[in-house]
């Protein structure tokens, strides 16, 4: 079984590592980079759990390689945040939309909206919800995600009804 | 769900790569997207001794036009072939197709020629190669290169024209002329799942009548299936004579599809008439 | 008393943002599979690829010689720590559990042999490489095989795990059904489900010593887990403290501990190294325990005008071979008809055994009894020709009709369905709707809305030990801050925050100068956690009298020391403030610095220090009500099902953050989506599973959750500590009828829906068409 020396860019950090071909990605960055914000849910890319920015692209990291990360910048959910601690406007806009609940999903969640938000131009809601089609809830029913992805591409929402 | 021991290599010219599948005699699987390959692995439903990561190879990628002929590279990455200008223009029903396939996420890292190289039966990609008259051009160590058109290459459910140690190093589809409509249709429970049924197709009209036609149906069988019935009944058809349902009725003729979990095969053959009829309709009264 | 005055101090019925998200949406969470331990080994499980069988031969000598194995043990091995494998409610099995296989397999995933090795992937080869010699027997998989067929379990007398109600048909009832002007019968069969919570199981098992085990488990409740353990294992000279800090959502399945994560602690205390056993989500969809399969033939006699005159049910449950819980789940009897008026009921229920996964706690366990209901209600209404919603306004217990008592024994005193119906049906316009799908149907499209009503059990206490109290804990600390350990848990459920909210409202402080700890069994008392609605009654009702309590302590302080009267000490915004000629304010600091530092100025025989406890036993049943409608068009070219609108009117009473609320019932609906479109456990007749991956086991998108409304006009206090209710697993249980209602009314030009689940579009487009489709495979 070959072992590979690999070099990459983790969150902003140079990281070198020698793995196992077979260890996958998501592995290596709970395991050896000690990401663990990086969830496992399902381990054959449906659930989106496990999702992380590939040089600035939403991969599922379960069905990658660590060692074909070599010479990559990945981003995980850790990474997200501003060195003061405050929540990067994904993670706060789905706090305020109430999104997640158990939390084992949002890290996918948050790094597919984060990937696809990153440019100048906001992307349209449409482009955002057919993305969230990657990811499992099993919590939610997607409300919170869902008013979350219409604000993050501008749109105004109904507000929510308070009760007496 | 961890693979089992394999050993790993990234070769970085395709006469390397073509070296190594040879020499590995059958137990090597090549390596590209890795959103079919890796789930195989996890299940240990496939263990190969070794992986040929085909993905640092240059002379794989691009999208190229010439001589009325659209080159793309197999490891285009799917989200790249959407974005892509000149695929947008050349070929607009192949990227319709690639919009369909799996997720945002999984078409960051799938392949173009990964899905075609596959052949699953319900897959977007090989149906939208068999109805354009596409080929995939592949070498081998031992044998040089071959073209093989997409036609002859789908065998059965994820059985193709490829042998062991052959890699796809261009696919090539011919452009349509002008005046060419484009038909796609995919019924699927959810998005990104496994199509129960599905079209692709290609009709050009010139002065109000059918002058070419490729059609081919897509989880309507153990490999895409081309409606060759239904395309030699419409060529030299004027528009405004067509039967869609006779036609629809040809189309499913030819397909020959399977109960499983989620369909049965008359299920199958009952919407996708339904659905081949309607969507004739509106492609051919669409103007072009 | 201490009363909040201005509004800031108000926080139960506020949309607080919960405090665990600030570190869920980090990835600063830590799940089971987060823990890691010096010297820790991981489990990989050796599991049957036959149903049923005997077992010949185990050959481990190869799995043990593969580098970085450590250890492969089989039941032998366990031996010394068989433990009682109790149901959640403590009871002992009625068939002995094994932690491994023994020498028979009874499912196709029984685990055989367990590998301990330096990592997972070489733990799953040296699997790979244990091979078992079985002796295959033809297995028993449906009802029907386990009502004909051999014995799964040799030495019982039956098949029957449980049995309740009677065999016998009463003739007086018969005479009653039989005689009826109007007999409604269906037959349904429901599908398994797998409650596939996106983190599947997880245990780490570290011994400490010959007396300490910590065991980190993804489960509903540590306490229990604890009590579990130390019951199951009998072991009086260890301690077991549960460590569960983050879980990613349970939805019944972890309720307790079972044969895995019990073997992996046996094999910890053996062994005397951290283990840990992380489930993939291969195992959980085919190994861990499932729900919801089940058969009912329901019988109602009606008159015409639409009163019920009697009802019989026949009903099975599919126990797998190893159910958490033998059980013939009487509550779907007990909660059936508690809401009508219905003279005369009886039933026969029955759990069976066969060689499948056992089964599981899901959701609303009993949740058949709403949907046999309303799905029948709703057919005898169209045939007798009465709207459905009149039947309904018929039949239904209202307000004016409590208190009463159902014919099964269960009080009535505050159940409202007919009211929420009614405020329901201020929200959703029938007529427009009919005149909607009449002219839809014109142009061949069909629209079809549905009703549903039904009330729930929440915070059950009655006769169930490990379920008659949560507790509180609140101190505050030399610094001011308050802490509280609360015996609730979270897999999802917001109850750091929703518990802080009660104790931060009822003692007066900011809600950010409240932390509560529930994650760990050494601290604080016993409570069973997460389970069958209960927390905000019974962890909101201790919360409110611990923190009561601890107000009370303050005030008699200030007062004491300041000089002042008790009635004009206030606690508000975290200061306490005693009015008089010149207002004084004083921190709560001040305050814990003379108990914890200066005893000697504390009221004579009063305790020193800031910390209060108190145990609150909520009453025996607390009913939650309400009533769902949703409006659906069904293509009727491909079968395939479009939910437009989805309105929920329910009374939740008193709501302690009504997103969280919300939150709980629009999760439950999507589950309910899933289980009347999507999902389906399967197995072929050799026993073997066919749904084993995400591409075949269906869970909904977001593209198959509409946008749900709420409604809370119709909700009114309950007589617990602070008027709240239950909500936890309502909506998969009022969820399925009121979209198999909506389906049928779509469909209804084309006959009645035969009531076999999930509806795929094959099933449906098999009575659009009016001919069959074929049979699926699996």
């Amino acid at each position: 079984m070959s072992k590979h020396q690999i070099h990459l860019d983790i969150n902003g950090r140079a990281h070198d590592a020698s793995v196992e071909g077979r260890l996958t990605l998501c592995d290596f960055l709970r395991g050896d980079a000690g990401y663990t914000g990086v969830h496992v849910g399902c381990e054959h890319g449906v659930c989106g759990a496990c999702t992380v920015m590939l040089d600035g692209l939403a991969v599922r990291s379960c069905l990658m390689l660590a060692v074909q990360a070599d010479g990559c910048s990945v981003t995980t959910v850790e990474g997200l945040c501003s060195g003061d601690g405050a929540l990067h406007p994904v993670q706060q806009t789905l706090r305020e939309e109430h999104g997640l609940q158990c939390g084992f999903c949002t890290p996918g969640v948050v790094m597919t909206l984060a990937a696809l938000t990153q440019g100048e131009q906001k992307p349209s809601s449409e482009t955002l919800i057919n993305a969230m089609s990657g990811h499992i809830c099993r919590c939610t029913g997607y409300q919170g995600i869902r008013r979350a992805a219409l604000r993050l591409a501008g749109e105004a929402l109904a507000p929510v009804e308070d009760h007496g | 769900m961890k693979p089992a021991p394999f050993d790993y290599y990234a070769p970085s010219t395709v006469e390397e790569a073509c070296g190594l599948l040879a020499e590995a005699g059958g137990g090597a699987t090549i390596l590209a997207g890795g959103q079919t390959l890796m789930p195989l692995l996890a299940l240990r439903m496939s263990q190969p001794f070794l992986l040929v990561d085909i993905n640092r190879i240059a002379a794989l990628k691009g999208i190229s036009r010439s001589a009325g002929s659209t080159r793309i590279g197999p490891i285009t990455r799917q989200n790249e072939a959407i974005a892509d200008a000149t695929l947008g223009s050349a070929q607009p029903l192949l990227v319709t197709a690639v919009k369909h396939v799996g997720h945002h996420q999984t078409r960051n890292r799938g392949t173009i020629g990964g899905s075609i190289a596959l052949g699953e039966p319900a897959a977007e990609l090989p149906a939208t190669s068999v109805a354009l008259g596409a080929s995939v051009e592949v070498r081998s160590a031992k044998r040089g290169k071959r073209r093989i058109a997409a036609e002859e290459l789908y065998l059965g459910p994820y059985a193709t024209a490829l042998e062991f140690d052959e890699l796809v190093t261009d696919i090539h589809v011919p452009e349509w002329p002008t005046g060419t409509r484009w038909m796609f249709r995919e019924l699927a429970q959810r998005p990104g799942d496994f199509a129960l049924v599905g079209l692709s197709g290609a009709i050009t009209v010139q002065d109000g009548k059918v002058s070419k036609a490729g059609l081919a149906w897509f989880g309507m069988g153990p490999t895409p299936i081309k409606a060759r019935q239904a395309e030699a009944a419409l060529l030299g058809q004027s528009l405004d004579r067509l039967d869609h349902a006779a036609i629809a009725e040809l189309a499913v003729a030819d397909t020959a599809p399977f109960d499983d979990h989620r369909a049965t095969s008359e299920y199958r053959r009952t919407v996708g008439r339904r659905m081949f009829a309607r969507a004739l309709r509106e492609t051919l009264e669409a103007k072009a | 008393m201490n009363q909040p005055e201005a509004r800031t101090d108000r926080y139960i019925g506020k949309r607080q943002a919960r405090s665990e998200d600030l570190r869920l949406l980090t990835g600063r969470g830590v799940y089971t599979d987060d823990v890691s331990l010096p010297g820790m080994l991981q489990v990989a499980f050796h599991r049957s690829p036959v149903a049923r069988g005997l077992i010949r031969s185990i050959d481990t000598s190869a799995a043990r010689e593969l580098p970085g194995v450590f250890a492969v043990l089989t039941a032998q091995d366990l031996e010394r720590y068989q433990p009682n494998m109790l149901s959640f409610f403590l009871a002992p099995p009625v068939v002995p559990v094994p932690l491994l296989a023994v020498d028979r397999v009874c499912y196709v995933g029984d685990p055989v042999a367990m590998v301990i090795a330096q990592d997972r992937y070489i733990a799953e080869d040296a699997a790979g490489l244990i091979t078992v010699e079985y002796e295959e027997e033809a297995p028993v998989v449906t009802l029907d095989d386990a009502r004909q067929g051999p014995l799964v379990h040799p030495g019982t007398e039956s098949n029957v795990a449980a049995a309740t109600g009677a065999d016998e048909l009463d003739p007086d009832l018969e005479e009653l059904l039989n005689s009826a002007p109007h007999l409604e019968v269906i037959e349904m069969k429901h599908q398994r489900i797998s409650q596939s919570p996106m983190e599947p199981r997880g245990v780490v098992a570290a011994p400490q010593g010959s007396g300490e085990m910590t065991v980190y488990l993804s489960c509903q409740g540590p306490q229990l887990a604890a009590r579990w353990f130390s019951q199951a294992f009998d072991l009086p000279q260890t301690t077991f403290r549960v460590i569960s800090k983050d879980v990613g959502g349970s939805f019944g399945l972890k309720g307790q501990p079972w044969r895995e994560e019990t073997a992996v602690v046996a094999a910890a205390l053996i062994l005397g190294r951290p283990l840990k056993w992380i489930e993939d989500r291969l195992e959980n969809l085919t190994s861990a325990n499932q729900a919801r399969e089940q058969d009912m033939k329901l019988r109602v006699a009606f008159d015409l005008e639409g009163n019920l005159i009697a009802s019989h049910a026949d009903y099975g449950i599919n126990n797998g071979a190893y159910p958490h819980g033998a059980d013939s789940n009487i509550a779907v009897m007990m909660f059936l008809w508690a809401a009508h008026k219905l003279p005369a009921f009886n039933f026969s229920a029955k759990g069976w055994f066969s060689n499948t996964v056992g089964l599981g706690a899901y959701r609303g366990p009993w949740a058949l009894e709403s949907l046999a209901r309303e799905v029948l209600l709703d057919r005898a209404a169209r045939k007798l020709k009465i709207d459905p919603i009149e039947l309904r306004r018929k039949t239904l217990i209202t307000r004016a009709d409590q208190p009463t008592m159902t014919p099964m024994g269960l009080a009535l005193e505050d159940i409202s369905p007919a009211e929420c119906l009614e405020e329901l049906l201020k929200k959703v316009d029938v007529a427009a709707f009919r005149i909607e799908q009449a002219e839809a149907r014109k142009q061949g499209r069909y629209l079809g809305l549905g009703f549903a009503t039904y009330i729930e059990p929440t915070a059950g206490t009655a006769g169930v030990i490990v379920l008659i109290s949560e507790s509180c804990h609140i101190r505050i600390e030399p610094t001011g801050k308050v802490s509280a350990v609360v015996s609730t848990h979270s897999q999802g459920h917001g109850t750091q925050t929703t518990m802080a909210q009660v104790i931060a409202e009822r003692l007066g402080v900011p809600f950010e100068d409240v932390t509560v700890y529930e994650d760990d069994s050494s601290r604080g008392g016993y409570g069973s956690g997460a389970y069958g609605s209960r927390q905000a009654v019974a962890g909101g009702g201790a919360c409110i009298r611990a923190a009561d309590l601890m107000a009370d302590k303050i005030r008699a302080i200030a007062a004491h020391v300041f000089e002042a009267r008790p009635e004009d000490v206030f606690i508000r915004g975290g200061k306490v403030h005693i009015l008089g000629a010149r207002e004084q304010v004083y921190s709560l600091r001040d305050i814990a610095d003379v108990a914890y530092a200066e005893p000697e100025r504390l009221p004579e025989g009063m305790e020193a220090g800031l910390e209060t406890q108190y145990r609150y036993c909520p009453p025996a049943l607390t009913l939650t009500s309400a009533a769902h409608a949703c409006v659906v068009e069904v293509d009727v070219d491909t079968g395939f099902v479009r939910i437009l609108r989805w309105v929920s009117s329910e009374d939740v009473g008193n709501m302690i953050n009504p997103a969280v609320v919300e939150g709980q019932v629009a999760g439950g609906l999507a589950q309910a989506i899933g289980q009347v479109l999507f999902e389906e456990v399967s197995y072929d007749a050799r026993g073997n599973p066919t749904a084993v991956t995400y591409k075949d086991y269906m869970l909904p998108t977001i593209f198959d959750v509409p946008v749900f409304e709420y409604l809370h006009g119709a909700s009114a206090p309950s007589q617990t500590e602070g008027g709240f209710r239950g909500v936890g697993e309502g909506g998969c249980i009022v969820g399925p009828p009121t979209l198999v209602n909506a389906i049928a009314d779509a469909l209804a030009p084309f006959g009645e829906l035969k009531l076999e689940f999930p509806l795929t579009p094959p099933r449906l487009l098999e009575l659009i068409e009016g001919r069959p489709m074929g049979r699926r495979h699996g």
